[in-house]
């Protein structure tokens, strides 16, 4: 009885080891491979918004990660900035560019969502990314559902306007943190 | 607080853990045909699920990470969650026979219960604080049982309707849940601002 | 001829989607497209196959009562070598199936076949149940993701097949699709039954 109680234990500690120790190596083999693919979905984002940009710096302010971007003469000409928020069905994750003033918006990336395909996901597509280029953000984005009319307006997408509202409210929060971290 | 009452709802009804991420379809088909059996699964998932959300994030947080061994959570988890669906099993046992018994084998399929494990692997991806992991296992398992008491009400009456004899059983609760995740559908956007 | 018929139970006669009902958490969760059915079905034969090896090959020396602790752990450790894969290589793919492909451990195929089979036969038995089977869940998620593809979206594996004035059925693609297309295979498998 107690033999086998042992031996049950000792063999189930033995394989746990086992297992254990190979998935450390297997890790090991493909640790940066990962990385690099975490740090290559921000890169085409950059490189897509600004073309200007030749170098990424990461600062981290608070725990959170700012992209300075410099062009080749090694001028600031810009920041990146991740913000997330709740959208129609689940959490939306948006990364957009501002230029070195937080006055203009060069454009947004949206690099996660679960929105409702053919409604909701629309927020994917280039007619709606587009509004967000060169847009002036002295004035927090308003979505509207007519034509936009002023600067800083932002069509919604139709019977997709509770996805569109989000998009807009989540980088116009990401901006305003954007702005406290860095003291402007 | 509101980031709370966010979670309970977004989790309870709009994104269900049944309906919406598809787990904890076996129990869901298995022990849905009475409301009785529903009842204490619902009530058992519950008790486990927050527990094993809140065991689950403190082993996350206070030794993979800090140890560099985030790569072990999947098997650390499940090896978790079997442990406490042994320790509960023996508790039910010692203290409630009559509830054992009407449980049966479903006990024990708790562990390969996929919303269990769904929940802490969504709690260490949403990156959820300690409050946040616990609240997020209760609303998951509530919105599992909530779900299956209901298929359960629905699968009583089924059984007085004239159903063809190919769909009889597994087909036509799974076309009734598809039914049911269309209703659940309209809970979306109800947390707009 | 004996290991035919192995492999023609996880095929046909016993399929474990059809006939057992068991692993429906990932066949209805990924099947959004044939793509993603074919990656997950993928995954499920290199952790079936590999799981079910080891433990037919170890199967003399495991304890009775620490069996389905030990089948979970050798489980765990493969699906966790194929999460590392996908993220590695297969970005996108990752992405797609996200948190489905941890949950190919608690998947019921995969347990139940190491208990039911794998640890009372010998390996070159346990190879063929574990490809059988495998093959048998891989056939099922491609069509449950084809049908919800071309009903869903008018593609399949990304070509458009059918006619542009065709408007797509969204709620295909949306969980309660899944539920109503799999409800209605499955009560047409049981007509084929007879």
């Amino acid at each position: 009885m107690r033999k086998s109680k042992f031996w049950s234990v000792l063999v189930l500690t033995l394989i746990s080891c086992i297992c254990g120790f190979f998935l450390a190596w297997v890790f090991s083999l493909a640790k940066d491979k990962i990385e690099e693919n975490q740090k290559k979905s921000i890169k085409r984002a950059v490189y897509n918004l600004c073309p200007d940009c030749e170098r990424i710096e990461e600062k981290t302010i608070q725990g959170k990660i700012i992209y300075c971007l410099y062009d080749k003469k090694n001028n600031l000409i810009g920041y990146g900035f991740c913000s997330e928020g709740q959208g129609y069905q689940e959490k939306i994750e948006v990364f957009f560019v501002v230029d070195k003033d937080i006055k203009k918006l060069k454009g947004i990336e949206i690099i996660e969502s679960k929105e409702t395909p053919g409604l909701g996901a629309r927020i994917n597509e280039g007619f709606f990314k587009n509004q967000f280029k060169e847009l002036d953000i002295t004035s927090s984005i308003k979505c509207v559902k007519h034509k936009k009319s002023e600067k800083n307006q932002i069509q919604a997408i139709t019977s997709a306007t509770i996805s569109s509202k989000a998009v807009v409210s989540i980088v116009n929060k990401g901006i305003k943190k954007l702005k406290t971290l860095l003291g402007k | 607080m509101k980031d709370l009452i966010v979670i309970f709802i977004s989790t309870v009804l709009i994104n269900n853990f049944v309906l919406t991420y598809f787990l904890g379809i076996c129990p869901f088909l298995g022990v849905s045909r009475r409301i009785s059996s529903a009842l204490g699964m619902g009530g058992a998932v519950i008790f486990v699920m927050t527990l094993s959300a809140s065991i689950s994030w403190l082993i996350y947080h206070y030794i993979l990470l800090r140890f560099n061994l985030t790569f072990l959570e999947y098997v650390v988890f499940i090896l978790v969650i079997a442990s406490l669906v042994q320790i509960v099993e023996m508790f039910i046992r010692k203290f409630s026979p009559t509830l054992f018994k009407a449980l049966g084998i479903y006990l024990p399929l708790i562990t390969t219960n996929c919303a269990i494990l769904g929940c802490a692997l969504f709690m260490v991806a949403r990156n959820y604080n300690f409050l946040e992991s616990v609240i997020f296992g209760f609303s998951a398992g509530l919105g599992f049982s909530l779900v299956l008491l209901v298929m359960a009400g629905i699968r009583e009456e089924l059984n007085f309707c004239d159903i063809p004899q190919v769909f009889r059983s597994a087909p036509i609760t799974l076309i009734t849940a598809g039914i049911l995740a269309l209703c659940f559908m309209g809970f979306s956007g109800i947390l707009s601002f | 001829m004996k290991k035919i018929g192995i492999l023609n139970q996880g095929l046909w006669n016993n399929h474990p989607i059809f006939r057992q009902l068991l692993g429906m958490c990932p066949t209805l969760a990924v099947t959004t497209s044939a793509l993603n059915g074919l990656a997950m079905g993928l995954a499920v034969i290199f952790v079936l196959l590999f799981s079910s090896l080891v433990v037919s090959s170890i199967r003399r020396l495991i304890p009775q009562n620490v069996r389905i602790a030990i089948y979970t752990i050798i489980i765990a450790t493969f699906v966790t070598i194929v999460d590392i894969f996908f993220r590695a290589f297969l970005p996108p793919i990752s992405k797609a199936l996200g948190p489905y492909i941890p949950l190919i451990i608690v998947n019921c195929i995969i347990l139940g076949r190491c208990e039911a089979f794998a640890s009372r036969n010998s390996v070159t038995s346990a190879f063929f149940d574990a490809l059988g089977m495998s093959l048998g869940f891989l056939w099922g998620l491609f069509i449950l993701g084809s049908i919800r593809e071309i009903l869903g979206k008018g593609t399949i594996l990304g070509f458009k097949i059918l006619p542009s004035f065709y408007p797509p059925m969204v709620i295909m693609i949306l969980p309660a699709g899944a539920f109503l297309v799999l409800g209605v295979l499955a009560g047409i498998m049981n007509r084929l039954e007879r």
